[in-house]
């Protein structure tokens, strides 16, 4: 999404998707009107696209519920409301003390469920921060296998942060640094790099070599998402380590020996930090 | 006196305190309620997506009300309930009936009760509607997963991207490039069947 009205180019397909779903901000909204006014390729894909998305709403309303199912859900919803609310009564009634009796074993009730709802929100989290963290490792993995099996030359070949760097421009929506080979630990040398996506993210991959060992650095977006810091570690006999900077997640993935690739990224780090 | 008033004092100070958790809990209970039942039938309807299953898919509702509601405290007023909601059911889903088999699959054809109601269409719907709403099961069936899954929530749900972003947790531009893909993906197995029409 652009920010300047767009006016001759023709809308892009994120821009066509979110202008259908309502999604653009008045500006952009204006400068996608003010192009669809007069383009009549432009004002087809939006109608197709309105008609798709129509299309695609009804047929996805596609399952409703037998019709005794609402009661039966509410009778449920309303006992279990009713057991937070009131817990169980006293086996052994003291029909002096059972007002407060009742009202004393509310508290409980209300830790209960506050209980609960942490133990839920702990599993469902840390579930969750698992099952990305396997996924994203794996990603990692495969790309970087990729790399060593393919001996696919890289997009952009290079051992100059002067070539490399440049090649980015326009192609990420961040921008970094790169250190002078000179910076570089010894025997560390900056082979190319490539475009490439990590877990839905446009990301920069820098090829370097350690010694012999192939060496993959992944450099994207930081996101407010900080489930993945959690993705060091060892896995299927590779080294996998990353570290943040206040814009970027930098993710190393070797085989190298552990220190040098932390070595390798603290000088990552270290230049991206503004002088 | 020294011994039992500061007991009295304790014991009435803590009996209002229960009182009015309790009065609390009932309002909570009915808040929950009142925004949770209204969600029903689309709940169920993602839950079938999901699990392609009535039985399956009424105890996947079931399960994410009642965890809605034990960890309704945690819900932020002024915030999208429903896409709450969603998170919890779709959470439900992932950690306990991964790998269902699809030949469970029992479509809304099958229960007569309530099929797709007309009313609110254009003519351009219809000749979508009339020849094609079938055409478009078998390609949101085809769609990959993570794909029609987002538009699920896009198109069917009607969950802003923002709220979509918070579901899935992803970036917004991860829910923006899956919408456009979704899309693009959708149309391209459309495409055999409708021709240039769509």
């Amino acid at each position: 999404m652009n920010e300047k009205p767009q006016i001759t180019e023709h809308l892009n397909s994120y821009t066509l998707n979110a202008f259908i779903d309502g999604e653009l901000s008045p500006t952009e909204r204006q400068g996608a009107e003010q192009h669809l006014a007069t383009c009549h390729a432009c004002a087809l894909r939006v109608l197709s696209a309105t008609q798709l998305k129509a299309a695609t709403a009804r047929a996805g309303h596609r399952f409703a519920p037998p019709a005794e199912a609402l009661g039966r859900f509410a009778a449920q919803l309303r006992s279990q409301s009713q057991l937070q609310t009131n817990p169980l009564p006293q086996t052994s009634p003291q029909p002096q003390t059972k007002t407060p009796a009742r009202l004393y074993s509310i508290r409980p009730a209300a830790w209960a469920a506050l209980a609960a709802a942490i133990l839920l929100t702990i599993s469902l989290l840390s579930w969750r921060q698992l099952h990305q963290t396997n996924t994203l490792a794996a990603e990692l993995l495969d790309q970087h296998l990729a790399i060593l099996s393919s001996a696919a030359t890289p997009q952009v070949i290079s051992s100059d942060r002067h070539t490399v760097k440049p090649w980015f421009q326009g192609r990420l929506p961040f921008s970094f640094n790169l250190p002078d080979t000179a910076a570089l630990p010894s025997d560390t040398i900056l082979k190319g790099a490539d475009l490439t996506y990590l877990n839905g993210q446009p990301a920069a991959l820098l090829l370097f070599t350690i010694h012999k060992h192939q060496v993959s650095i992944f450099l994207m977006q930081r996101s407010t998402n900080s489930t993945l810091s959690t993705l060091s570690g060892a896995r299927a006999g590779f080294t996998i380590h990353t570290a943040i900077t206040p814009d970027l997640r930098i993710v190393a993935v070797s085989d190298v020996n552990p220190s040098e690739l932390d070595n390798l990224l603290a000088v990552l780090v270290q230049i991206q930090k503004p002088a | 006196m020294s011994g039992s008033a500061p007991w009295t004092t304790d014991r009435n100070s803590s009996q209002v305190e229960a009182y009015r958790t309790m009065l609390s809990e009932t309002s909570r209970c009915d808040t929950f309620e009142q925004l949770a039942l209204p969600l029903f039938p689309s709940l169920y309807n993602h839950a079938f997506w999901l699990t392609h299953d009535q039985a399956e898919a009424e105890d996947l509702v079931q399960e994410t009300f009642s965890k809605a509601l034990g960890a309704f405290d945690s819900f932020q007023p002024g915030t999208n309930f429903k896409a709450w909601t969603i998170r919890i059911l779709r959470n439900t889903f992932l950690t306990t009936r991964t790998g269902l088999a699809a030949s469970r699959t029992v479509f809304l054809e099958d229960h007569p009760e309530k099929l797709d109601t007309p009313g609110g269409s254009t003519p351009e719907d219809n000749l979508i509607r009339l020849d094609n709403l079938a055409a478009l099961h078998i390609a949101l069936e085809q769609l990959p997963p993570q794909l029609r899954e987002v538009l699920l929530l896009c198109d069917v749900d009607e969950i802003k991207y923002k709220d979509i972003a918070l579901i899935l947790d992803v970036p917004i531009g991860t829910v923006m490039s899956r919408v456009s893909r979704a899309r693009r993906t959708l149309r391209q197995l459309l495409q055999p069947q409708l021709g240039e029409s769509l």
